[in-house]
């Protein structure tokens, strides 16, 4: 599972990075290697099976907290 | 401006925006709260939805041919105006998510029960992703075939169906609590209808502005009917077993029966949901890589694709560990949470921009500032 999702980054990058260095791309190529680690990060601890705390979790505290609104 | 080179024209808009709002509301139905006045509670949502529609349009018009991510840095400022987009970034971003987790969850509780869920949704993102890197006017053109279909799949289920309804499960109309109803009916303003508000970012690729008004009203006014007839259908057919079903179109297309050859329709809701669900991603999607990378000043959003897919694909399932966790965020916190991305926002914009008179300044200066624009 951890060697398919690294072979999937991998392909992603293959794809993406020759034609933006062809291009002279910089800019989009450092945005992109950020994204692309994040992701990678987020769905590494995912796939090795790590809890990451869900947003949903604080969103629902954040409307819970503001009650009055739903007793107008 | 180069970063979209498509134009789509009004009357597609009009499908696409169809098709946008059938979405996930096909499945999970609207209004639910309001039980067997669903329909009725859908009817007023429409009304507030195109309350909330009318706010989008007359910002859109106020700046033709920019996006939101555009027109909130002129609006609010450099700074602010970007903290504000990538609010709305993060709601179109996870609106796509939460869709594709309730395509995923609907195969995989109804159809393939064996099989994991990141299965459906990394397939559903991988076709979505070619969507979005072919532009919009590919998504549009492909919701001319799709949208089709799925009207007639509804009308004709319905006909289908005809001779086991029973119009008396209507019958106490408007029997429950006059604030039970409105909150069903503000959750439904919210959860199909005033999700159009990602359309701020696709208005601006028509090709003729003037007519943005008459094609999203109609629709919407399409949209909202079409909900209330497969409502209406379901809960004739159904009655009070309406509310314990999670899916109550996918039970009630079981139930047709025709001289025992038209038997076991129901995939056709589970092929509307993903042909409509397709739209639906595709258009939150194209949303957010496209706003992003406005955002960032770059001159191409076609490398944003797959990272933000595979964080897509991530929070989609990491957010909900089960199905009822995901009805109970879509029916109780989510006409909460998007109150602010929905409202909020476009109408702040839309009051601060009618008080700055900002496109009567825009065009004094409007030639210089169109020139460093286009050398981005």
């Amino acid at each position: 599972m951890k060697i398919l999702l690294i072979i999937a980054f991998i392909g992603i990058a293959l794809f993406e990075v020759p034609g933006l260095i062809q291009r002279k791309y910089w800019r989009e190529l450092i945005f992109f290697l950020i994204l692309l680690l994040l992701a990678f990060i987020l769905s590494f601890l995912q796939v090795i099976g790590i809890k990451i705390p869900s947003p949903i979790k604080g969103i629902e505290f954040l409307v819970k907290y503001l009650k009055f609104w739903r007793n107008m | 401006m180069k970063l979209e080179g498509g134009k789509i024209s009004s009357s597609h808009l009009t499908f696409l925006i169809v098709g946008f709002i059938l979405g996930s509301s096909l499945i999970l139905s609207p209004g639910m709260a309001a039980k067997h006045d669903a329909w009725l509670a859908v009817l007023v949502g429409l009304g507030e939805g195109l309350v909330f529609t009318l706010i989008y349009l007359t910002l859109a018009m106020r700046f033709p041919g920019k996006t939101l991510v555009q027109y909130n840095d002129i609006i609010f400022g450099p700074y602010l105006g970007k903290v504000i987009s990538l609010g709305y970034l993060w709601f179109f971003f996870h609106l796509g998510s939460l869709v594709l987790r309730n395509f995923g969850d609907f195969l995989t509780s109804m159809i393939y029960p064996e099989t994991p869920i990141a299965v459906f949704i990394i397939l559903t993102t991988l076709v979505c992703a070619s969507a979005v890197r072919n532009g919009i006017e590919v998504i549009t053109r492909c919701s001319l075939i799709l949208v089709v279909f799925t009207v007639f799949s509804v009308l004709g289920t319905i006909i289908l169906l005809a001779q086991d309804m029973k119009f008396t499960n209507l019958l106490p109309v408007l029997d429950l609590p006059l604030k039970e109803f409105i909150k069903a009916s503000h959750s439904a303003a919210t959860f199909p209808f005033g999700e159009t508000v990602v359309f701020l970012m696709v208005i601006a690729f028509l090709d003729n502005v003037k007519q943005a008004k008459i094609s999203t009203l109609t629709a919407l006014i399409v949209a909202g009917l079409l909900l209330v007839l497969s409502l209406l259908r379901n809960t004739a057919v159904l009655g009070v077993t309406e509310g314990i079903h999670v899916y109550p179109s996918y039970q009630v297309i079981r139930l047709i029966k025709i001289a025992k050859i038209l038997t076991r329709l129901e995939i056709i809701v589970a092929v509307n949901l993903l042909t409509m669900g397709f739209l639906k991603i595709s258009v939150c999607y194209y949303a957010t890589v496209l706003g992003l990378a406005q955002l960032l000043n770059l001159r191409s959003y076609l490398p944003l694709v797959f990272p933000v897919g595979v964080l897509m694909v991530s929070l989609s399932i990491l957010q909900f560990d089960s199905v009822i966790e995901n009805i109970f965020f879509a029916f109780e916190i989510y006409p909460y949470y998007s109150l602010p991305f929905e409202v909020g926002f476009p109408l702040l914009s839309l009051i601060i921009a009618i008080i700055r008179g900002i496109p009567k300044q825009e065009e004094e200066k409007g030639n210089r500032k169109q020139d460093s624009v286009d050398n981005i």
